[in-house]
């Protein structure tokens, strides 16, 4: 009965999902079966070429690469992220929604502005650069635009708000007097942390760490912008296929495997949260 | 002897309002000391003074003669067991109840023997593998004053420990908590609204009302001398009868005099208390043959309003003219009396039984 009733609150997400994002998602990666045709297009025959190739080390290492990146912003996002969401959770209650609402307000404007933003920042004239040599530092300066560090930092900067959310939610909840108790049993700080607070809301700090995951592996738009072409992550490479060398094969091939990537993490998350919900929040 | 708790013009203000406002208490080692006091009247603030969880605005506490008012919570060999209880939800049972004995970083075996005794104790060892949302309310009590009790502190403070329990276990618990109190030699600071519980399981009992102590002593003290009228109406039942003073002499409101053997304070408003169980019921015609050193002290007539059955005992609610009363006799008295709603009564006791309070 309530099975049968949530379905029917279901039927039109399901059926939006279904029409407009799963049915087109499907049909593009059905491409990848079939071979490009001489002059782009494309040719309908069977063939699993376009999957072998994704596994070519060339391509293999960009997919590892950017695991690499997209985990590194993931993690950094994480410990800057939970420590912020700790931070705002300890505030007297009435000032968090406030606090909070200010931590999430660059999350509101554009996602090019706030791209565009860093490369103001970051570049060899730029705010960084100035600050520093009016501080008085006259030495050399490392390049910051156009590397791999820039394209973690627009990373993590833009997924942050992710991280709190997800970490504020459990943490807020979180009854302070089990803490107190741990405390009163004889735990440290440090091991009521580990020991309490960090299990309790670890699906809050899971949940943060797979958006950013899974959002920054597929993102193309921060390595072109960033990372300034220097190198390329799976996003611009898919984009390059549809977009450029009109290899809709490959890169729809390239598409599944990420897709196939980012269920695997999503799954995980699922499975932590399912094990991690439990009473002790209020 | 110097006292092995020592509560020292305790203060607690948070904001204007003075939560706990200036408590001195001594309490002996071993001893079972209960808090008692209506909601709001400061008692969990001031368990989480001595727990180390809020910083006294003023005040001192000496424990085995030691200033421990600055100390951290963890530091302190006491232990506190929540109202809210407070369990860790993502341990089990035995990981509760394992956690602190963890934390003294004793051997494996010794905190898995320790903790099957607890289990044992609390009757939950069919229950160690569960978590905490996994239980009922009276279980989850049981799982907290075990993690509080296997540390065997040198002072446990529980809060609230038995109230969720129904009445049955609550009894077999109360016995428990002495029994385990008297096995370890712990001494007991606990908290409840129940003062039937207070009167039970106490050595001395202190009553709370606004932060401020009203009166401290042993049940008996605080049952058969209480100090004031809130003490005198917070613990059992008590009748007031409002009086009215002619110089020396007191009536109620309709002119019937009471005798007292206590001495008159000088307020202007007094009430007179009497204990339900002093009062003897008779038949409305007085036995004028009685005499004069038989005759009872104050004498007052009434009609009944209800009976209510508590077992053996049966209280009566007479609606006087000077005050409504509550009286106590044994069923059989009230049956062999021919007692019903509706019947006129006089109720008389004793001049010695009178207490005079402030209104
Ligand atoms: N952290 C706090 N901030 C402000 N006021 C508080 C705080 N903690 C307690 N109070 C106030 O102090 C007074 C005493 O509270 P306390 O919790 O000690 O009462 P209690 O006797 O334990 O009541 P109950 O029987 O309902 O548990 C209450 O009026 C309460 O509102
Ligand atoms: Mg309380």
């Amino acid at each position: 009965m309530q099975d049968r009733k949530s379905l029917f609150l279901m039927t039109p997400a399901l059926a939006w999902l279904t029409a407009f994002m799963v049915v087109p998602c499907l049909l593009i990666l059905t491409l990848a079966f079939f071979r490009r045709g001489v002059y782009g297009g494309i040719e309908y025959t069977f063939t699993l070429e376009n999957l072998r190739l994704v596994i070519d080390p060339l391509y293999a290492w960009i997919f590892l690469k950017s695991a690499w990146i997209a985990g590194l912003a993931a993690l950094i996002a994480s410990v800057i992220g939970y420590a912020a969401a700790f931070a705002i959770a300890a505030l007297p209650r009435r000032n968090q929604p406030l606090v909070l609402f200010f931590a999430i307000l660059p999350f509101w404007s554009n996602y090019l502005v706030r791209t565009y933003a860093w490369i103001v920042l970051l570049n060899r004239e730029g705010l960084i650069v100035g600050l520093a040599r009016g501080l008085g530092y006259e030495g050399e300066l490392p390049a910051m635009l156009y590397t791999e560090t820039a394209v973690v930092i627009g990373l993590v900067y833009n997924y942050l708000p992710f991280v709190i959310l997800a970490c504020y939610a459990p943490l807020s909840r979180l009854n302070p007097e089990i803490a107190e108790a741990s405390s009163d049993l004889g735990a440290s700080g440090w091991t009521t942390f580990r020991r309490v607070i960090l299990p309790m809301s670890f699906t809050g700090l899971a949940t943060g760490f797979v958006f950013v995951f899974v959002l920054s592996i597929g993102n193309f738009v921060t390595p072109a912008l960033l990372g300034g072409g220097q190198f390329q992550m799976v996003g611009n490479l898919v984009y390059a296929q549809f977009l450029t060398a009109n290899d809709w094969p490959f890169g729809a091939a390239i598409s599944m495997v990420l897709i196939a990537v980012m269920m695997l993490f999503l799954t995980l998350q699922t499975f932590v949260a399912e094990r991690g919900s439990g009473g002790g929040l209020r | 002897m110097s006292a092995f708790l020592s509560v020292q013009d305790l203060e607690k203000r948070f904001g204007t309002q003075r939560a706990v406002d200036g408590v001195s208490l001594d309490i002996r080692q071993g001893e079972f000391f209960a808090l008692l006091g209506a909601s709001g009247s400061g008692k969990t603030t001031l368990l989480r003074m001595l727990a180390g969880f809020e910083a006294p605005s003023s005040g001192r506490v000496l424990l085995d003669g030691q200033d421990i008012t600055a100390l951290a919570p963890n530091r302190r060999p006491v232990n506190l067991m929540f109202q809210s209880y407070a369990l860790f939800p993502h341990m089990t049972v035995a990981k509760n109840i394992a956690y602190g004995l963890e934390m003294e970083r004793l051997a494996r075996g010794e905190i898995a023997a320790r903790v099957d005794e607890m289990l044992a104790k609390v009757q939950l060892a069919h229950l160690a593998g569960r978590k905490p949302d996994q239980l009922s309310g009276g279980q989850r009590q049981r799982v907290a004053l075990a993690r509080a009790l296997v540390k065997r502190p040198k002072l446990l403070l529980l809060d609230e420990p038995l109230g969720a329990l129904d009445k049955k276990l609550r009894s077999e618990m109360q016995l428990e908590l002495k029994r385990i109190q008297h096995e370890f030699g712990i001494t007991f600071i606990v908290v409840t609204h129940d003062q039937e519980e207070a009167l039970v399981m106490a050595d001395r009992i202190a009553i709370l009302k606004d932060g401020s102590l009203l009166q401290c002593g042993t049940p008996r003290e605080v049952y058969e001398q209480p100090l004031n009228r809130f003490a005198a109406e917070f613990i059992g039942v008590m009748n007031f009868i409002p009086l009215i003073r002619n110089g020396d002499s007191l009536t109620t409101m309709t002119g019937a005099p009471i005798s007292t053997v206590a001495p008159v304070p000088n307020d202007v408003q007094l009430v007179a208390a009497v204990r339900p169980e002093r009062l003897e019921i008779g038949p409305l015609r007085l036995d004028t043959s009685a005499s004069e050193s038989a005759r009872p002290d104050n004498r007052l007539t009434g009609t009944i309003t209800a009976l209510a059955y508590h077992g053996l005992d049966l209280q009566l609610h007479i609606a006087t003219d000077a005050a409504p009363i509550i009286a106590r006799l044994t069923a059989d008295q009230a049956e062999s009396r021919d007692l019903g709603p509706g019947k006129t009564v006089t109720l008389s006791w004793k001049a010695a039984d009178t207490k005079l309070f402030p209104a």
